[in-house]
C-alpha cells in the first residue's frame, strides 16, 4: 500500500517532504533563477545527479524512507552547487528604493529574492495617484449619470437599427434569439473573421512554440525535470473537484452551443464553456487521460471540417446575395432546436473551433507540443 | 411590516457580506506573505460571497432564481478552496524560503 502511495507521488515533491528536515534543498524557483542567469551547467549536474540516483535507486519507497547510502552524497552536492549566489540585479533594482529598515531584509537573509521596495518614489507619487484615481472615479460617474435612462420612453427613439432587429430578424434569420441572428447572419463576416483569426493564432503559437522535432536529449531530460518540479500531479482534491466538475462543465457547454439561438449563448461561449472543461480534465487528470480521446490529430480534424463547412455556409450566403444554403430546416420556433435554419449548424462549428482554439493555446503555452 | 423585516435582514446581510469582502481586500493588499494572502482571499470567495447570496434570496423572495442563486454558492464552494489548495501547493513547491515566513509570521 504504502508503496503504491509513493509511487503516486511525484519524486520532486516527495523528496521535498520527506527530507526536507535532513538538508536545505534548494526550490524550483531558485533553480529556474540559477539557469536564466548560470546557464544550463548547474541545472544539467542536478539533472545528472537526480537521475542517478533515481537510477541506482529505482525503489523509491526506500531513497524516501532516508536509510539509503547514497543520501548524504546527494546532499552535499546539493551543498555544492552554487544556488545561494546573491541574486545582484534584484539588489539594485532599476526602479524605486529598497526600504533600509525593513524586516524582511536583514542581513541574515541577505540573498533574499522577496525584498520590499519602496516603488513609490518621490512622496507626492502617492498622493497624485489617489488624486487621479478620484478623478476618473468622478468622471465615470458624472458620464454614467448623464447617459438615457434604461427602457425610458424617450430612449434611442431615433435608432432604426434596434426596430428593424426586432422587427425582422425571426424573418431574416430565423433566430428566435436576436443576438444570435446578429452575430451569425447580419454581421457574418465579422464572425467568420474572428473563427479564422483564432485559428490564425493557433497556427501561430503553433509555430512559435513548437519544438517537438528539434528536442535532442538534453531539452527533453529539462523539460520533464521542469515538468516534475512544477505540475501539481496526481492531486486528490483536485481530482475529485474535477470528477464532479467536469461533466457537469461539458453538459452546459454543449446545452449553450446546441440551444444558442432559442436561449442566450451561441458558440462563442459555449465554445469557451467547452475548452475550459477540457482544461479542467487535462489540469486534474494529466495529458496520458486527455489523449485518450483529444489529440492533435483530433483538433486538426474538428478544426478543419468546422471551419471548412463554416465558410462553405456563409460563403454561399455571401456569394449569391444573402440567400440561405439549401435546408429545408423551418423558421425558429421556441423550444424546438431544430427549427432555425442554418443558425444551430453555424453554433456548432464555431463552439468546435473555439474549444478546440482555447485547449490548443492553454497546452501550447504550456509544454510547447500538442 | 414583514417588509420592513425584510429589509432589515436583507440590509443587515448584505452589509456583512460586504463588510467580510472588505475584510478580504484589505488582507490581500496588506499582509506580506503569499499564504496569509490567500487565506484572506478565500474567506471573502466563501462565506462573504454566501451572505451576499442570501441577501439577494432575501430580497427577491423564494422562487425559481433562488435556485440558480443557490447553484452559484455550491459551484463556487466547490471550486474556490480548491484553488486556493493549488495556490498553495504551489506556493509550497516554489518558495525558497517557505519555512522562515512561516516562523516569522508565527512569531
Amino acid at each position: 500500500m504504502s508503496e503504491t502511495e509513493h509511487a503516486k507521488r511525484s519524486p520532486a515533491s516527495g523528496s521535498s517532504t520527506e527530507t526536507g528536515s535532513g538538508k536545505k534543498r534548494s526550490s524550483a524557483f531558485s533553480r529556474l533563477m540559477d539557469w536564466l542567469e548560470n546557464g544550463d551547467e548547474a541545472l544539467e549536474q542536478e539533472m545528472e545527479a537526480t537521475l542517478s540516483e533515481e537510477d541506482a535507486a529505482p525503489d523509491h519507497s526506500s531513497a524516501v524512507s532516508g536509510e539509503g547510502d547514497e543520501r548524504p552524497e546527494h546532499a552535499g552536492k546539493g551543498a555544492e552547487t552554487p544556488y545561494n549566489i546573491p541574486y545582484s540585479n534584484v539588489n539594485t533594482p532599476k526602479y524605486g528604493k529598497i526600504i533600509p529598515n525593513s524586516p524582511i531584509n536583514k542581513p541574515d537573509n541577505a540573498d533574499n529574492r522577496t525584498r520590499s521596495v519602496d516603488f513609490y518614489g518621490k512622496w507626492w507619487y502617492r498622493w497624485a495617484s489617489v488624486i487621479i484615481c478620484l478623478l476618473v472615479i468622478g468622471l465615470l460617474m458624472a458620464v454614467v449619470t448623464m447617459m438615457p435612462q434604461f427602457g425610458g420612453a424617450d430612449t434611442l427613439v431615433d435608432s432604426e437599427v434596434s426596430a428593424y432587429y426586432v422587427e425582422h430578424t425571426l424573418k431574416d434569420t430565423g433566430a428566435v434569439n436576436i443576438v444570435t441572428g446578429i452575430i451569425l447572419d447580419y454581421r457574418g463576416f465579422d464572425t467568420l473573421g474572428e473563427s479564422h483569426v483564432l485559428f490564425i493564432a493557433v497556427c501561430a503559437v503553433l509555430l512559435m512554440l513548437s519544438i517537438k522535432g528539434e528536442k535532442n536529449e538534453k531539452e527533453r531530460l529539462h523539460s520533464a525535470a521542469m515538468e516534475q518540479l512544477f505540475e501539481p500531479k496526481n492531486d486528490v482534491i483536485l481530482q475529485s473537484a474535477a470528477r464532479i466538475l467536469t461533466p457537469i462543465v461539458f453538459v452546459f457547454g454543449l446545452y449553450i452551443v446546441f440551444n444558442g439561438h432559442l436561449s442566450p449563448g451561441g458558440g462563442f461561449s459555449g465554445g469557451a464553456v467547452l475548452g475550459a472543461g477540457l482544461i479542467l480534465y487535462q489540469n486534474a487528470f494529466g495529458y496520458e487521460k486527455i489523449e485518450r480521446f483529444f489529440t492533435h490529430r483530433t483538433f486538426r480534424a474538428v478544426s478543419v471540417v468546422c471551419l471548412l463547412s463554416y465558410s462553405l455556409m456563409k460563403g454561399y450566403h455571401f456569394f449569391t446575395g444573402a440567400n440561405h444554403l439549401e435546408n429545408g430546416i423551418s423558421a425558429g420556433q421556441p423550444g424546438s432546436i431544430f427549427s432555425a435554419g442554418l443558425l444551430l449548424p453555424l453554433n456548432i462549428v464555431v463552439g468546435g473551433v473555439v474549444a478546440c482554439t482555447m485547449y490548443a493555446l492553454y497546452t501550447m503555452f504550456r509544454r510547447g507540443e500538442f | 411590516m414583514p417588509d420592513t423585516l425584510r429589509l432589515i435582514v436583507f440590509a443587515a446581510l448584505l452589509f456583512s457580506g460586504l463588510v467580510i469582502q472588505l475584510t478580504a481586500v484589505l488582507g490581500v493588499n496588506r499582509f506580506r506573505y503569499a499564504m496569509n494572502r490567500i487565506h484572506a482571499a478565500g474567506m471573502g470567495d466563501t462565506l462573504g460571497l454566501l451572505l451576499v447570496a442570501l441577501a439577494a434570496v432575501v430580497y427577491t423572495g423564494f422562487d425559481a432564481v433562488t435556485l440558480k442563486i443557490l447553484l452559484v454558492v455550491a459551484f463556487l464552494w466547490l471550486t474556490s478552496p480548491v484553488c486556493s489548495h493549488l495556490i498553495g501547493r504551489l506556493i509550497r513547491e516554489t518558495d525558497d524560503d517557505f519555512s522562515k515566513e512561516a516562523k516569522e509570521w508565527k512569531r
